[in-house]
C-alpha cells in the first residue's frame, strides 16, 4: 500500500486522536509523507470525534463519502455512522462493543444490533473485522487501552501501511513511560483477536 | 507539544498541529509578547503558548475578551515587541473597533493577528469569512493550508509585519488549524527584536486630522505590497493550457488532490496563493491573460472572485470567469468531493459517480451532552422544577449552551458571546414574560457584566443564573479572571465575582449547584422577587478540577432500590452515566462522577460501595 485514507470515528474521551496521532507519527518515521486531520471542540462532552489520516502524499486532511481505504471505528455505533466515507473494497476494523447515547438510555431511540453494521459493511468492504476493544483493554489492564486494542487489530489484519512491529516501536517511543506495558498487552490482544476473527 | 517548540536551532521535523505551526512560527518571527481570547478552533495556539510560558522569551495572557486583547497587543507593538494576538473569527467582531483603528495608528513592534475561521460551523454560531475583514481593516493577509505553511506564513506575517510597521492578518480555517502534519523548523532570532517609542502624538493618535494623513500611508504601504505579493513565494505559478485554476487556503489542498487523481497536473494552468492581500494583480493579470477560462476554487465568500472579476474589467482582459456555483457553494466547507465535481464540470468531463454506502437514516444521534457530573446540569434540573415551561431561557456561549438539549430545553434563543443577559432583558421588557438568562463566568467577565449594569440602570426584569465553574471550560479549560486555579497553580489575583456583581447593584445570591434543597431554595425565592436578580451557582467543573489536581476521591452512585423507581430520574437527568441494561435501569460506573447529586432525587439511588470500581 502507497497511499492510503484512513478515517477514525470514536466517542469523545476514547482516545481517537491518541490513536491518530500515534499512527501518523509511525507513518513519519516510516518515510511515508503524511497528513492527518481531526475535530474536536465540542467532542469532549461524548460527542462524536472524527479524524483521518492520509499517506502517501495527499495534500487535503478531510474525506469524503466514498473515498477511505480504511474506516476505524472505535465505538460500534460510530462505525456504522462513517460506513458512507468508505470506498468500495476498503477495510473495516471496529470495536464490537458500544456506548449507550443518550437517546438509547432514555429509550427514545434503539441501538443497532451487531449484525446489522456487519450486513451493511460486507459485500461492499474487503474485509470486516470487530473486535470486542473495551473488554480486551480491561483484559489488558485498563479499558482506556481499547485504542491500542484497535490498532493492534487493524495493523494485524493488514489494513495499515504498516505492521504490529512498527506499532510496537512507537509505542515504546511515544507514550509515556508507565503507559508502555499495558499498551503493549493491549496491542498484542488485538492483534490476536482479530487474527483469529479472520481465521473464523 | 513541548519543550521542543522553543529549542533555538531549527531543522527538526516535527508532527505538528497547524496550531502548534503557528506558535513556532511566531517564534521564528521573533514573538516576545502574546495575548489571545481562546475559541476553536484557534485554541490550542494560545494554550500552547500558556504551556510553554514559564521561563519563555515572551509575555502570554488570557485576556478577559477579544476586544481587550487586541487592545493590550496594540500597547505591546507600540512599546516595540513583536507581538501576536488570537482568536477565532467571531471574536474578530468582538475587537473589531480597535481593529478598524489599528492599521491607522501602526505596529512598529510588529503585530500578527490570528483569526481562525469555522467554514461548517464545527463549533460556532456562524461560517463569516474574515478575509473580508482585512479589506475593511487594511491589514495584508496570509492563507496557510498546510501545517507547514502555517510555520512558515506566521513567522513570514510577523517579519512583514515588522518591517512595514503595520498589522498582519494570519486567517487561517478549522481543517488548516487541526491538520496535522511534518513541519520542518528553522532556527529562532538570535537577538530579540525591539524598537523604542518616541512619542510622536501626530503619528499615534487618530484624531481627524492625522487620521487623515494615517490612513493616506496606509493606502500607500498596500498599494506598495502589492509588487511584494506579485513576487511572493506564497504565491505560485504551474502547469500550462488554456484552462485554469486560482485557488487560496485550504481550497489549494482540494484542489492539487483533485488535480492529481483527475490526471490533470501539467495539463491545466493553476495559481495558488498564499499571500492574497492585497492581490498579487500583476500576476493575476498575467495569469488571465494566458488563460480562455478560469475557475476560482475560494471557500465561503466569493472575495478573490469578485476582486479578480474587477481586475479583469480594469484590465480589459476578456476571459470566462467561473465560481461560486452549484460545484462551489457559498455555504460550509468544501471536500475532494464537491471540488472534483466543479472541476470535471469545468473542465468538460461528465459528473464523477461517487460509489458509497448508504446507512439507515434514523440511527441514534450522539450530540455533545453536558458530562456526567457537570455542575450545570444540576443547576439546569433546579430551574426547571421551578420554572418549567414558564420561563423563557436565554442562553449564551459555553458548555452550558449544551443545555439546549431535552431534557432541559434551556435555552430559547442566543445571539453572540455575552448576550444573554441583554438579550433577555429586551426580551422580557417587550413580552412582560419571566426570562432566566443564563451565563458563565468567562462568559461574565468577558461581556455579560456590560448586560448586568444594563439591567441594573433600566431595571430590566431578568433572573440571571451565573453558572460558575472557576474555568473557561468549552475551550479547553483556560483560565479566566475570576479562576483559583491553573495548571501552575493558584491564581495570585482573581477578580471576587461576587464583589463586582454587589458593586452593579444587585445582592448575588451563591448556592453550590450540586447542593439541591439549597438551589431550589434559592430560586424559589428569586422566582417571587421582580427586576434584576442574580444566581450565582458556584462548583467547578470536575475535569478542570481533575486537571488542576483538585478533584476530591469519590465513588459512583448505585441503584440501591427499585430500578424502576429512578426512571423519573433518568428521564429529567439525563446523566451521561445512566444506562439501560437488559431494559434495567443501571449507572455505569465507569462513566460516573460521583457528583451525588442523582442520588438527593430518589431514595432508590444511593452513594457506591468501597468495592464498586
Ligand atoms: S467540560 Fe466541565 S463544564 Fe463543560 S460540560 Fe463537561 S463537566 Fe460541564
Ligand atoms: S452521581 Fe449520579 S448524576 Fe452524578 S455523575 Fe454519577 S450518575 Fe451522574
Amino acid at each position: 500500500m502507497t497511499r492510503a485514507r484512513i478515517f477514525f470515528t470514536g466517542v469523545g474521551g476514547q482516545g481517537t486522536l491518541t490513536a491518530t496521532t500515534l499512527l501518523a507519527r509511525t507513518a513519519l518515521d516510516a518515510g511515508l509523507p503524511v497528513t492527518s486531520g481531526e475535530i474536536h471542540g465540542m467532542a469532549q462532552r461524548g460527542g462524536v470525534v472524527e479524524s483521518t489520516l492520509l499517506v502517501g502524499g495527499y495534500k487535503s486532511a478531510i474525506i469524503a463519502p466514498g473515498e477511505a481505504d480504511v474506516i476505524l471505528g472505535f465505538e460500534l455505533l460510530e462505525t456504522l455512522r462513517g460506513l458512507p466515507m468508505l470506498r468500495r473494497g476498503g477495510f473495516v476494523v471496529g470495536n464490537s462493543e458500544a456506548l449507550q447515547p443518550v437517546g438509547v438510555c432514555l429509550g427514545r431511540e434503539c441501538y443497532p444490533p451487531l449484525e446489522a453494521v456487519l450486513e451493511t459493511a460486507k459485500g461492499f468492504a474487503a474485509q470486516v473485522v470487530l473486535v470486542p476493544c473495551i473488554s480486551l483493554a480491561e483484559q489488558a489492564g485498563t479499558a482506556k487501552a481499547a485504542n491500542t486494542v484497535l490498532l493492534g487489530a487493524a495493523a494485524a489484519c493488514g489494513a495499515l501501511p504498516f505492521g504490529v512491529a512498527d506499532l510496537t516501536r512507537s509505542i515504546e517511543k511515544y507514550l509515556k513511560p508507565k503507559l508502555v506495558d499495558v499498551n503493549l498487552k493491549a496491542l498484542a490482544l488485538g492483534a490476536e483477536a482479530a487474527k483469529a476473527g479472520q481465521a473464523a | 507539544m513541548g519543550k521542543e517548540l522553543l529549542k533555538s536551532e531549527g531543522g527538526d521535523t516535527l508532527l505538528l498541529l497547524g496550531n502548534e505551526a503557528i506558535v513556532r512560527g511566531t517564534l521564528e518571527g521573533g514573538v516576545r509578547f502574546v495575548t489571545c481570547y481562546p475559541g476553536t478552533p484557534s485554541s490550542e495556539a494560545p494554550d500552547t503558548f500558556f504551556r510553554l510560558s514559564q521561563g519563555a522569551p515572551y509575555y502570554f495572557e488570557y485576556s478577559v475578551n477579544e476586544k481587550v486583547a487586541l487592545e493590550v497587543a496594540g500597547g505591546a507593538t507600540l512599546a516595540g515587541l513583536p507581538t501576536l494576538c488570537t482568536m477565532k473569527h467571531v471574536g474578530v467582531n468582538v475587537a473589531a473597533d480597535p481593529l478598524m483603528t489599528l492599521a491607522y495608528v501602526s505596529a512598529p513592534g510588529g503585530l500578527v493577528l490570528l483569526s481562525a475561521d469555522d467554514p461548517g460551523c464545527h463549533s460556532s454560531q456562524n461560517e463569516q469569512d474574515n478575509r473580508l475583514y482585512a479589506r475593511l481593516g487594511g491589514l495584508p493577509c496570509f492563507e496557510p493550508a498546510t501545517a507547514q505553511e502555517c510555520k512558515d506564513m506566521a513567522r513570514d506575517a510577523m517579519l512583514l509585519s515588522r518591517k512595514l510597521e503595520t498589522p498582519v492578518l494570519l486567517r487561517t480555517t478549522t481543517r488548516v488549524n487541526h491538520v496535522r502534519g511534518p513541519v520542518v523548523t528553522g532556527d529562532l532570532p538570535a537577538t530579540p527584536y525591539e524598537k523604542p517609542f518616541v512619542k510622536d502624538p501626530a503619528k499615534y493618535v487618530p484624531l481627524p486630522a492625522s487620521a487623515r494623513v494615517m490612513h493616506k500611508r496606509l493606502r500607500a504601504i498596500l498599494d506598495g505590497l502589492v509588487a511584494e505579493a506579485d513576487a511572493s513565494p506564497y504565491n505560485v505559478e504551474s502547469g500550462a493550457g488554456e484552462l485554469g485554476f486560482i485557488s487560496s487556503g485550504v481550497s489549494r489542498n482540494y484542489l492539487t488532490d483533485v488535480l492529481e487523481e483527475e490526471g490533470l497536473v501539467g495539463k491545466v494552468r493553476l495559481l495558488e496563493l498564499g499571500l492574497t492581500y492585497p492581490l498579487p494583480e500583476n500576476r493575476i493579470a498575467a495569469f488571465l491573460s494566458a488563460c480562455k477560462k478560469v475557475l476560482i476554487v475560494e471557500e465561503l465568500e466569493p472575495v478573490l472572485e469578485n476582486e479578480i472579476r474587477a481586475l479583469a474589467q480594469t484590465r480589459g482582459i476578456s476571459v470566462e470567469i467561473l465560481g461560486k456555483s452549484e460545484h462551489l457553494p457559498r455555504l460550509g466547507e468544501f471536500s475532494t468531493a464537491n471540488v472534483r465535481q466543479a472541476v470535471r464540470a469545468f473542465v468538460g468531463q461528465p459528473a464523477a459517480v461517487v460509489e458509497a454506502l448508504t446507512v439507515p437514516g434514523d440511527l441514534p444521534r450522539r450530540p455533545p451532552n453536558l458530562c456526567a457530573g457537570c455542575p450545570h446540569r444540576a443547576a439546569y434540573y433546579a430551574v426547571r422544577e421551578v420554572y418549567g415551561d414558564t420561563a423563557v431561557y436565554s442562553s449564551d456561549i459555553g458548555c452550558y449552551t449544551l443545555g439546549f438539549l431535552p431534557p432541559f430545553r434551556a435555552a430559547d434563543f442566543l445571539l453572540c458571546m455575552g448576550s444573554s443577559i441583554s438579550t433577555g432583558a429586551g426580551f422580557a421588557r417587550a413580552s412582560g414574560k419571566p426570562v432566566v438568562a443564563f451565563i458563565g463566568d468567562s462568559t461574565f467577565f468577558h461581556s455579560g457584566i456590560t448586560g448586568l449594569i444594563d439591567a441594573v440602570a433600566y431595571n430590566h426584569d431578568v433572573l440571571i443564573v451565573i453558572l460558575d465553574n472557576r474555568t473557561t471550560a468549552m475551550t479547553g479549560h483556560q483560565p479566566n479572571p475570576g479562576v483559583d486555579t491553573t495548571i501552575f497553580g493558584e491564581n495570585p489575583n482573581p477578580v471576587d465575582l461576587m464583589a463586582l456583581i454587589r458593586a452593579c447593584g444587585v445582592e448575588p445570591v451563591k448556592v453550590n449547584p450540586l447542593n439541591h434543597k439549597a438551589t431550589l431554595a434559592a430560586l424559589t425565592e428569586l422566582s417571587k422577587q421582580t427586576g434584576p436578580r442574580v444566581l450565582v451557582a458556584e462548583y467547578p467543573c470536575p475535569i478542570h478540577a481533575r486537571r488542576v489536581g483538585q478533584a476530591k476521591k469519590t465513588l459512583p452512585a448505585r441503584v440501591a432500590g427499585d430500578p424502576a423507581a429512578c426512571l423519573t430520574v433518568r428521564d429529567n437527568l439525563a446523566c451521561p452515566a445512566f444506562a439501560m441494561v437488559d431494559g434495567q435501569f443501571t449507572i455505569n460506573a465507569e462513566q460516573c462522577d460521583g457528583c451525588m447529586f442523582c442520588v438527593q432525587l430518589s431514595p432508590d439511588l444511593k452513594p457506591g460501595k468501597k468495592e464498586a470500581k
